[in-house]
């Protein structure tokens, strides 16, 4: 691909163009243009079936776009809305299996993001009987686990304690700041102010709005 | 190799974790195989096998208890395995997505399967030869390990296509009696039938009746079933592999240099 700079931002990691999506007759993406540079926390709010997940999907490589094109540099990592865990291994076995996968050398960076969101007490629980909440938690640590450097993360505060959704927050901030390309997508506009940069998706398309207004 | 290491040691977890499927190990098993043994009638039935093409005369609640291990094995592995990929299957996708080979995620289960129906064909041997003696118990294992792969292979494929857990329950059961009941000559008087040489566990079928009342072994009706066996984990393996693929062309893993960025700042990580 070719490296694109975006007027006064980092480098852009991942360009959806014209992105059209359809389940059987029905059209839920439009049209959607997007950018998602590095150093940049960017937010997608939406009613409910405005077609957030499905352009998530599409970003992640889970879902074909029935028209358009999604171009992909560097590592990413997706937090899927639904948890996706295996109930028969432990919070610890996770992190193991994902680091083969990712062929990391440590789980150094795993250890980071437990501990921020408060989920090293439960390493050696089964996923089974983790609570919602904590099933979150392990779900967002697989996605940030090999540090990538887009994150696309589809609602990953649901059924976080309040003090935890700060946290999120928090980290979501820091990634920032390291240079990483956050991209979080939910139906709240809540906290458009830590956002750098917020679109709306509706009638298929991207509307820009002003982060921090809502 | 760690890889491949690492997936079975936790696809074997999973199906040691799978509570249900050992219930059904310890209590079904055994008590279809015994009940068939003591409710049928122990007439002998007359049937030519077609595998060592002898007339044999086997007692008719011998040779259905054979076919009742035979379905019990099959729907135990069918379950176990279907169980497995219908859980786990946003899971492995999630692991193909970050980079685990596929192919090793597969050979993972297989080996996971193999390992499996190794002692639930054994268990299923012992438990037949509570009651009666088979000519050839080696050779009746074989039949049932072969048996108890190809519905396990069938498991993962019904596990990777179909949606819902009462869909995949249903082929394994419906496939496991079908399969069986047309080919046991006390149920069935089509068992002689052309068409049976086509279905899932024949020649587990041939070399499980061969087994059990002659003293011809059978190798390549073993041969047949573990050609089935190929077929189903072909199959199953084109099912996985539609199931966890990516519609991404450009490798994700591909990286790039750290670039500044208006926001950069000192912050430590995380």
């Amino acid at each position: 691909m070719t490296v694109i700079e975006c007027a006064g931002l980092g480098v852009v990691l991942v360009e959806v163009i014209d992105v059209h999506h359809c389940y059987g007759k029905r059209r839920v993406l439009r049209g959607v243009d997007l950018q998602l540079p590095t150093g940049l926390l960017t937010g997608i709010v939406g009613e409910n079936g405005a077609g957030k997940s499905t352009l998530l999907k599409i970003l992640a490589g889970e879902l074909r776009p029935s028209g358009g094109q999604v171009r992909h540099d560097g590592r990413f990592g997706y937090c899927p809305q639904q948890v996706v865990l295996n109930d028969a291994l432990t919070v610890r076995q996770h992190l193991a299996f994902l680091q083969r996968a990712f062929r990391l050398g440590d789980l150094r960076h795993a250890q980071e993001v437990m501990e921020v969101l408060g989920l090293a007490e439960y390493a050696d629980e089964r996923a089974a009987v983790l609570s919602g909440g904590t099933r979150q938690k392990l779900n967002l640590t697989l996605a940030l686990m090999h540090d990538p450097q887009v994150l696309l993360l589809d609602e990953p505060y649901q059924g976080f304690d309040w003090d935890t959704y700060l946290r999120f927050w928090d980290l979501a901030g820091r990634l920032r700041d390291r240079g990483r390309s956050v991209l979080v997508v939910s139906h709240l506009a809540y906290d458009t102010e830590r956002l750098d940069e917020l679109w709306c998706l509706s009638g298929g398309r991207l509307q820009p709005q002003m982060a921090g207004a809502a | 190799m760690m890889l491949l290491a690492t997936a079975t040691r936790y696809a074997l977890l999973e199906h040691a974790r799978n509570r249900f499927a050992m219930v059904l190990i310890a209590l079904f098993l055994p008590v279809w195989t015994l009940l068939a043994h003591a409710a049928m009638p122990d007439t002998p039935a007359r049937l030519q096998l077609r595998a060592t093409g002898e007339l044999l005369a086997p007692r008719g609640n011998e040779i259905t208890a054979i076919s009742g291990a035979l379905n019990a094995v099959t729907l135990i592995t069918g379950f176990l395995m279907f169980a497995v990929t219908f859980t786990s299957s946003g899971f492995d996708r999630r692991l193909a997505m970050a980079g685990y080979p596929r192919t090793h995620l597969v050979a993972a289960k297989v080996t996971a399967l193999s390992f499996a129906c190794a002692l639930i064909s054994a268990y299923a041997t012992a438990v037949t030869c509570l009651t009666w003696t088979p000519r050839q118990p080696v050779l009746l294992t074989a039949a049932f390990f072969c048996a108890g792969l190809t519905y396990g292979v069938l498991g993962v494929g019904f596990g990777a296509l179909l949606r819902r857990e009462v869909e995949g329950m249903f082929a394994i059961v419906m496939t496991s009696i079908v399969d069986l009941l047309l080919q046991n000559p006390i149920t069935s008087s089509g068992a002689g039938s052309t068409i049976t040489r086509f279905l899932p566990s024949y020649g587990a079928m041939q070399a499980a009746t061969a087994a059990g009342f002659s003293t011809i072994s059978v190798p390549q009706y073993v041969l047949w079933q573990l050609a089935w066996f190929t077929v189903a984990a072909l199959l199953g393996l084109l099912a996985f592999h539609r199931r966890t693929r990516t519609t991404l062309t450009v490798p994700p893993r591909m990286s790039v240099p750290e670039q500044p960025t208006r926001r950069q700042q000192t912050a430590d990580l995380l």
